[in-house]
């Protein structure tokens, strides 16, 4: 975790409302899948606190993020252009831990949750993963973002492109009882909460990357607090996560 | 120049702190800044038991603000001691250590408790949390009756030999009365603010953001306001005046000194750029430099 004076290198859109940009990341301490980073869009008070995005790419030198224009934080950012510089603080959180034994990973992404999909999905790659991609609708489908070489569904919810369902709906056709899966997903909760209990009916393990409004980012504030059935009974989402297994998280 | 502040028996080496709730235990930052360029660290409140915190979502962005509900999430007294007290003796700065409760007795434990434990003298005061809008017993509710806050006051004045500083609520007509209250109980400083009770609705869902339907505003949208009640709770009692709310830059700072502050905190800024309160002290000690102020007295000769 440090300040990194980054400047954008590339910011393009990727799909409808969605953004790609890269940056430079003047660091020692090279990011990893699952951890985030966090950016103070502006000098002005409104908007206020900083933003946190998940690392989508990294390699030398370059971090990558894929964002959602959704608010006045990602306006700004979406108006970023080259050389300009970018006020980062990370990398924050803990990993995907990579998988160990002998089963087939399976990465499930889901709307802004592509970002740490894809870099977790390329960090694997000699692992064979599937790639299980879904959206809304064609449109907000970043295709060209994917990484390439690895096996890719995608789903829709209106049946534009791809298979004509939800993501989990994939998984339920593609599992047969031989497969030995390992889930991993990032995407909105209802998509984690139906893998989550995809995964328990399967007894699949599952790893959740969950998003949460933060204040400090750095564990001080208790402000993105999650649910979870050890402890207190709350976890934070930038320390303790945001990556958890999926059984660790009281799902509402 | 010496910009140093006495507070009770306590000399702090320069008058900026970090406020309580936003720093933690000190430890979750150290890898970002130089703690020992600040000068004081207010942790996060310490209770008797640990508290798991409030229901979520905890946390909402407001027009250049923020609305919290944490409800005083910690590890409780004995999790303090054990797991937060050792990284924060290592530290050159000084640490206060910001105490709540349910009732006065709890608080008295606390305090009692920390100063059995505080074996190197880590602890160079304790801030009285009498002002948490966001729990439904102690907090506010103690901090807005001055009969209460003289009397928790005296109790705590009686427990430990180390400074105690109340924290005040702006939720009351007039904040002058719980200062008063809480100097004639026998407080070595008083700090004000803390959050405003603030409210968001979710138009589509027609409910409110936060679970507990109100919480607790801080960030710049308060700062006229922590300014004007500090402003006036410097000229109601003679006790050093620590001023809070809203810093964002050096000149925040320097108006609340200028106000009648002795010593100032800087809070939600450290969520948007950790860097801030190093830089609001650089602010205010060239502040003073270029007019030629050499103590924090001097701050207070010229807004009567």
């Amino acid at each position: 975790m440090k300040f990194i004076d980054a400047r954008v290198i590339d910011n393009v859109s990727v799909a409808e409302e969605y953004y790609e940009m890269s940056f430079s990341w003047p660091s020692e301490e090279t990011p990893l899948p699952g951890q985030f980073l966090t950016i103070r869009a502006s000098d002005r008070t409104t908007p206020l606190l900083r933003r946190p995005f998940a690392f989508s790419r990294f390699d030398d030198g370059v971090a990558r993020i894929i964002y959602q224009k959704r608010g006045d934080a990602t306006a700004i950012l979406a108006a970023k252009t080259r050389d300009e510089p970018l006020n980062v603080v990370g990398p924050l959180g803990n990993i995907f831990p990579v998988p160990r034994d002998s089963g087939r990973p399976v990465l499930v992404a889901g709307g802004v949750g592509i970002g740490p999909i894809f870099f977790f999905a390329e960090h694997i790659r000699a692992h064979n993963p599937l790639l299980v991609v879904g959206a809304r609708t064609r449109g907000l489908l970043p295709a060209e973002s994917c990484p390439h070489g690895i096996e890719t569904v995608y789903a829709t919810d209106d049946g534009s492109f791809g298979f004509h369902g939800t993501v989990v709906d994939v998984l339920k056709t593609t599992y047969s009882t031989d497969d030995n899966w390992i889930l991993y997903l990032c995407g909105p909760e209802p998509m984690l909460k139906a893998g989550h209990e995809f995964a328990t009916e399967r007894r699949v393990p599952a790893w959740v990357s969950l998003e949460q409004t933060m204040g400090c980012a750095v564990g001080a504030c208790m402000g993105c607090a999650v649910r979870v059935t050890g402890g207190l009974g709350y976890a934070r989402v930038c320390t303790e996560g945001p990556v958890f297994d999926s059984r660790e998280i009281v799902w509402t | 120049m010496d910009l140093s502040v006495k507070i009770g028996s306590t000399t702090f080496t320069n008058p900026l702190g970090v406020a309580s709730g936003t720093f933690g235990y000190g430890s979750e930052y150290e890898k970002l800044i130089d703690l020992a360029e600040i000068g004081t660290l207010y942790t996060k409140a310490v209770t008797p038991r640990p508290r798991p915190g409030n229901s979520i979502p905890r946390i909402i962005e407001t027009a250049s603000g923020l609305l919290n509900s944490i409800g005083l999430a910690n590890v409780g007294m004995v999790g303090f001691v054990e797991q937060k007290l050792p990284f924060l003796a290592t530290l050159s700065c000084s640490v206060v250590v910001n105490v709540a409760g349910d009732d006065p007795d709890e608080y008295r434990e606390v305090v009692e408790y920390l100063d059995r434990h505080d074996t190197v003298n880590t602890i160079k005061g304790y801030e009285v949390n009498i002002s948490c809008p966001n729990v439904k017993c102690g907090g506010l509710a103690l901090g807005t009756d001055p009969r209460q806050v003289e009397q928790l006051t005296r109790l705590l004045k009686k427990t430990t030999d180390k400074p105690i500083i109340m924290k005040l609520t702006p939720n009351v007509t007039d904040i002058t009365v719980p200062a008063r209250a809480a100097e004639a109980g026998g407080a070595d400083a008083v700090s004000c603010i803390n959050t405003l009770v603030g409210m968001v609705i979710d138009t589509s869902l027609k409910k409110t953001v936060l679970p507990a339907g109100t919480g607790g505003l801080s960030g710049p949208a308060v700062f006229p306001v922590a300014l004007a009640m500090v402003y006036r709770t410097a000229r109601a009692v003679t006790i050093p005046v620590i001023g809070l709310g809203g810093i964002m830059t050096a000149d925040h700072a320097v108006q609340f000194l200028l106000a009648g502050a002795s010593a100032v905190q800087v809070g939600t800024a450290n969520f948007v750029d950790p860097n801030i309160a190093v830089d609001v002290l650089r602010g205010i000690e060239k502040y003073a430099e270029t007019e030629r102020l050499t103590t924090i007295q001097d701050f207070h000769t010229f807004i009567e």
